[in-house]
């Protein structure tokens, strides 16, 4: 502080010369900001190439569907050829819009069994950051997308949307909204985080119910993962917040789409903290049932990146299992079960470089293979993703050097 | 006058140059090797240093309360790094620095989309959780909060830097 205002008295004795010299530096420092490298993204156009956040999705013929995020524009494309070769894309959106670019932030897309493709994704609605929910669909093959509409009429915060497809083509939503802040407030009730709010559409996402509270009291600020356990239970992996600020994880299966389940703690980390952790979990549930789940964790009992698995319809977990190098920051988990295998994939960082480590367990999350390198890149990257078509499992991957990636998990027969 | 007006001139240039560029003057950019630099730059002062960012909920309630830890601790050197993912904020982030009285300490926001890099620097086992307070004492000892600071722990922390003095 003191060092701020002798620096302020410095350019008020120095005139011209000083002042312009300053300005000159503040012009080149300013300039730098606004530079390349200062960018998430490698360019600021619409196209795939300068998107931050990527997110797949096979449909049932096969093809791979691409939503991405790129200047401010939302767009899909597909691919017949995994991932080498994309159709012309088409804008979702219609104008530049202040796009969610929260961490844990990114566009979703499920695709159904007619073909029909339902997306969402947040925005910045205001100046305070306050998100909203928008969502269309195509019923053209991704020809034309319908105009965006705000997935609920609520005009308090929405973020961190999450869609999954059920198997008679219900598209399930579920978000963190902050609605029940304000009676809470006004009531002189005491509130923390946001709300785990649902809603589901049973015409392919061209409309949704009215939005339902499935449980108060989550953590604002990291990505949800989605699921169906089985046909019309969708169930859903948060970070809650417990008894005394503790923001662990826990997982609800709805008894049906409109009745939410009970929660059930994944692991007791002990992480009381009262911040914005930007980094949520990921689940998936294996065709016997089995939940697997991986995330992050700064708690007092555990440090770092865990997995577990439940074989009770997510009721107990298994020991949570440590992924990845300490010493290499791994971030960013995520597990999926797939024909040949559960498959998880992390980031590491090693001060210089980014990989993603794989690994994958043939026996239902008992046993994993030794992690191993299967993608790297030297500049900043979005989320590694999993996706499957039914008889391969991939990685997707967004690199701002390298650009999209998808890559096939070896192993698998 | 001759003076007055050459100041005058200078200082025109300084707003023209600051607002043609879309960013605060007061906003410096975090990139690689800045963490260095704020290191040496504080050597053997007591040094509160504070990530925070716009869109992070806890920050906002806490950066008020900082803004007057500061006020009433000149002694201490505060720093502030904005330290969201994407660094395309500046006026965003200097109004709030404003509204919670932090104008006039050194803060930064961070400039270079490579993160995992810059926040490996800072502290490699850091994944970008925020707010996040980092207390250097005058003998470079490095203290972390994780979340919300509690203003008290700060005074007391700051009230043995001044015993040690």
């Amino acid at each position: 502080m003191i060092r701020a205002f002798e620096g302020s008295r410095a350019v008020i004795r120095t005139g011209l010369l000083g002042i312009v010299a300053l300005a000159f530096l503040q012009g080149a420092a300013l300039g730098q900001m606004r530079a390349q490298h200062a960018s998430e993204a490698a360019c600021e156009e619409p196209t795939l190439r300068c998107a931050t956040k990527a997110t797949p999705a096979f449909g049932p013929d096969g093809t791979l569907w691409l939503v991405w995020m790129a200047g401010g524009q939302v767009s899909v494309a597909s691919s017949q050829d995994a991932g080498r070769s994309f159709s012309a894309p088409t804008q979702v959106t219609t104008r530049r819009l202040n796009l969610d670019w929260g961490p844990d932030a990114r566009p979703k897309i499920v695709v159904d069994r007619k073909g029909g493709i339902a997306v969402a994704f947040s925005i910045f609605r205001d100046e305070a950051f306050n998100g909203q929910v928008l969502y269309t669909r195509s019923a053209d093959g991704g020809k034309s997308f319908a105009e965006l509409k705000p997935i609920t009429a609520s005009n308090e915060s929405q973020r961190f949307e999450a869609l999954a497809l059920d198997q008679d083509g219900t598209v399930f939503a579920a978000w963190l909204d902050k609605r029940n802040r304000v009676p809470a407030k006004e009531a002189g009730r005491k509130y923390e985080g946001a709300a785990l709010f649902f809603a589901s559409s049973r015409d392919g996402g061209a409309t949704y119910a009215e939005a339902a509270l499935a449980r108060d009291g989550t953590c604002e600020c990291c990505r949800l993962a989605l699921t169906f356990a089985a046909p019309g239970r969708p169930a859903v992996i948060f970070r809650n917040i417990f008894e005394g600020g503790v923001r662990d994880h826990a997982v609800m299966t709805f008894a049906d789409l409109s009745t939410p389940g009970e929660i059930h703690r994944v692991s007791n980390d002990d992480w009381r903290i009262n911040a914005c952790p930007h980094h949520g979990p990921s689940l998936t549930i294996a065709p016997n049932a089995t939940y697997h789940v991986a995330w992050y964790t700064n708690g007092k009992a555990r440090k770092g990146l865990f997995y577990a698995h439940s074989r009770d319809e997510g009721r107990t977990f298994s020991a949570p299992m440590a992924l990845g190098r300490p010493d290499r920051n791994p971030t960013r988990p995520f597990v999926l079960a797939g024909p040949a295998g559960t498959v998880m994939v992390w980031k590491e960082f090693d001060g210089e470089k980014t990989s993603v480590q794989m690994t994958i367990s043939h026996d239902d999350g008992e046993t994993w293979s030794p992690p191993k390198a299967i993608s790297s890149t030297t500049d900043t990257s979005d989320h590694p993703l999993l996706v499957s078509n039914g008889q391969h499992v991939y990685l997707s991957w967004m690199t701002k050097a390298d650009g999209y990636r998808l890559t096939a998990i070896e192993g698998q027969p | 006058m001759r003076r007055r007006f050459a100041g005058i001139l200078g200082l025109s240039i300084l707003i023209a140059s600051a607002s043609a560029l879309g960013a605060p003057p007061g906003l410096k950019p975090f990139e690689r090797g800045t963490w260095q630099g704020v290191l040496k730059g504080h050597a053997g002062r007591p040094t509160l240093v504070h990530f925070w960012g716009v869109t992070c909920g806890p920050c906002k309630v806490e950066l008020p309360l900082l803004g007057r830890f500061a006020k009433e601790h000149p002694e201490i050197d505060v720093v502030t790094i904005s330290a969201d993912l994407v660094p395309n904020l500046p006026a965003a982030t200097q109004s709030m620095l404003d509204k919670a009285g932090l104008s006039s300490t050194e803060n930064f926001i961070f400039n270079d989309g490579f993160v995992e890099r810059l926040r490996f620097e800072i502290d490699p086992a850091w994944q970008g959780d925020i707010p996040r307070t980092m207390l250097i004492s005058r003998d470079g000892i490095i203290s972390t909060i994780e979340g919300s600071a509690e203003i008290s722990d700060l005074e007391k922390w700051s009230a043995q830097q001044l015993a040690k003095h």
